[in-house]
């Protein structure tokens, strides 16, 4: 196997191994956790400060090998050559005219304009009525205060 | 070294302008506190958690889901105006250049590894974010809106990423956050588990939240075909040869079709010079080199006009990080009214050792009256002899909603306990309607506002629910941003009980 193969292999399994450490030590820490608590003490946290902290060095050696061969894989300007070739797929490429007609056209037929106009005058009119509803309070209290369910801490 | 290899491009440098500028309050890194200033009633195009602490806008999609899981009390019209409004000016542009988590995914895909290129099953695939998005952001939170009246924004709740990454690790990296940990469990790990899974697989294929799960980019996607901004053909030119599509990495069947992030490498691509980046009839990107580029006289406006636009965006992200960070009256609203020197040191009458008086375990809790929703007014050092309980929520907050219950229960079991729930300022307005028909009626409820300044005296935190629990002598004996089940809240009664 060339050089560059392995190189790219090496960082490959390192990114897996980094990942699969980050989402085993918050397993292990939850089942871990959890089978204290409900063992033992009513107050026996899951997650501390303290367990993360301590959880998160042992991905440290294997992060910074990762982060130095990155680098390392940037500078020499090695990468996987084939990922920018061309993909060409035969589903799209049997009728060539359909990639010109059906694209975006620069010059926007009348219809599309109306349309864009249309789409602008009920956004105002939604974004007024919205206002005037307390939909725009609404968003300013969730915004304002810190959701926990929505950050995955609730 | 080529050295042109490590210069950022124009769009590079776009996506961090964008992620610094949803992002301009960069004390709140520092302080641990989120912005609360009114700006946050505005969203952002892109993705951004609101929970960040350096978020001065809210977030489409989570304020799509608030929406959506209200819409039972308030109609969703607000959130709708504002996604059809960057819909049609922008499309799926703001994927392609302002979205912060379009940026984080394309840096971890310049990780040197084997690239798996798009094909059959990436299109496939692509339709799954549709399905993100008909469940996680409209069944369900409408399903426990209207049906059950309960929140659950089930997308930032199982999903998000961004939640995860911006939200719940820049949060909790800040120790004076260290409480939140204790209410971190299975959603925390279950989203953790899949930040972890979604960021691998970007090392490897291309944009991969982006392309298969992100409902915010499945929405603009509907608007893309029509939106003013977006990549663009010349028929006259176009020969039909293909590459575009060829070589562009995302799931594209036509240029500027639903999959198009306008990204503009099909600009780089098109031998032909078919292809631009316009913006209504003002052309932001076209080929400067080739048989079909423009003409020297239009390049250089073209060139003068884009270094007054950066001149302006410099100036106004210059403006908003001084503004967001030190000018805006929600900074001194932050910090916490200073506490009379003579109560500094108070020593209630009962306790022998004079206390600091903060909000920390240990400390005296400040003195305080407000106003209670009944009519009455509650003054903190009448209830010196009682254990009080003071909880901090709000009408958005599913966990606060979830353990007010036990409060009602536990007031009802001991009498003499006095509990006190304060509302957040943001939203206050509306929880009177809102507690009319849940029966805690043996609760004392009062709202915060911006001349009480209640959560500041009590160096309340940003996240809900948290609880203060005080002993006889008004001493903290317990101070947690947690929610709490009934055992849990009648240990800790019977604890400041005995103290």
């Amino acid at each position: 196997m060339e050089r560059k193969k392995i190189f790219l292999v090496t960082q490959s399994l390192l990114c897996a191994l980094v990942a699969g450490l980050l989402a085993g030590i918050a397993l292990y820490l939850y089942f871990d956790g959890a089978a204290k608590q409900a063992g033992r003490d009513l107050f026996e946290y899951i997650f501390t400060r303290e367990k993360a902290g301590n959880a998160l060095l042992l991905v440290l050696p294997v992060f910074t090998v990762s982060l130095g061969l990155t680098v390392a894989g940037l500078v020499l300007g090695i990468r996987d050559e084939n990922a920018d070739n061309p993909v060409r797929d035969p589903h799209l490429l049997r009728d060539t005219g359909s990639l010109r007609n059906r694209a975006v056209h620069q010059k926007a037929a009348p219809g599309t304009v109306y349309l864009r106009i249309a789409v602008l005058v009920l956004a105002a009119a939604l974004i007024i009525a919205g206002i005037l509803n307390g939909g725009l309070e609404d968003v300013l209290a969730k915004g304002a205060a810190i959701c926990t369910e929505c950050i995955g801490l609730g | 070294m080529d050295k042109k290899r490590f210069r950022p491009g124009t769009r590079r440098l776009v996506q961090l302008y964008a992620a610094l500028l949803y992002n301009a309050n960069l004390k709140g890194f520092i302080d641990g506190h989120i912005y609360t200033g009114s700006l946050k009633s505005v969203c952002v195009p892109g993705f951004n958690c609101y929970s960040c602490p350096g978020a001065i806008a809210s977030c489409p999609l989570g304020s799509l889901q608030n929406a959506l899981n209200a819409a039972g009390h308030t109609a969703p019209w607000y959130v709708l105006g504002i996604l059809a409004l960057f819909g049609v000016i922008l499309g799926r542009t703001v994927c392609g250049w302002l979205c912060p988590l379009g940026l984080i995914q394309e840096l971890l895909h310049k990780i040197p590894t084997p690239k798996i290129r798009k094909g059959r099953a990436t299109r496939i695939l692509s339709y799954l974010k549709y399905v993100f998005l008909a469940v996680f952001v409209i069944a369900i939170p409408v399903w426990f809106g209207l049906g059950k009246d309960e929140i659950l924004p089930a997308f930032c709740k199982y999903v998000c990423p961004a939640g995860t990454l911006e939200g719940a690790v820049g949060y909790l990296q800040h120790p004076a956050n260290s409480t939140s940990f204790f209410q971190l469990g299975a959603v925390f790990t279950n989203k953790w588990v899949i930040m972890c899974v979604i960021g691998l697989a970007c090392v490897f294929c291309y944009r991969t939240f982006c392309r298969f799960i992100c409902p915010l980019g499945a929405i603009y996607g509907l608007f893309n075909r029509f939106a003013l901004t977006g990549v663009k053909v010349n028929p006259g030119r176009c020969n039909g040869c293909g590459m575009c599509v060829a070589k562009c990495r995302m799931d594209v069947r036509h240029v500027g079709d639903r999959e198009c992030i306008s990204c503009g490498k099909c600009i780089d691509t098109c031998a032909q010079g078919a292809i631009s980046l316009q913006c209504g009839k003002i052309t932001l990107k076209h080929p400067e080199t080739g048989k079909n580029a423009d003409p020297e006289p239009v390049l250089r406006k073209r060139k003068q006009a884009g270094r007054i636009a950066w001149g302006i965006a410099v100036a106004v992200l210059v403006f908003a990080v001084a503004w967001f960070n030190f000018i805006e009256p929600a900074v001194t609203e932050t910090q916490a009214p200073e506490i009379p020197a003579a109560q500094e040191t108070a020593a209630p009458a009962e306790t022998s050792a004079a206390r600091t008086v903060g909000s920390e375990v240990g400390n005296l809790l400040p003195d305080f009256t407000t106003d209670l929703l009944s009519g009455e007014t509650f003054r903190l050092s009448d209830h010196r002899g009682q254990v009080v309980i003071i909880n901090f929520w709000g009408t958005t907050c599913a966990p606060c909603i979830a353990e007010m219950p036990y409060y009602e229960q536990l007031k009802v079991a001991y009498p003499d306990v006095e509990i006190l729930a304060i509302h957040n300022r943001a939203g206050a307005r509306k929880a009177k309607d809102f507690l009319a028909d849940k029966g805690w009626d043996h609760l004392d409820f009062a709202l915060d506002s911006k001349e009480k300044g209640l959560l500041q005296l009590l160096n309340a935190a940003d996240a809900m629910p948290q609880t203060i629990i005080l002993d006889k002598q008004g001493v903290v004996t317990y101070n947690a941003q947690a929610p709490l089940t009934y055992e849990k809240l009648e240990t800790l009664y019977k604890k400041a009980l005995a103290e």
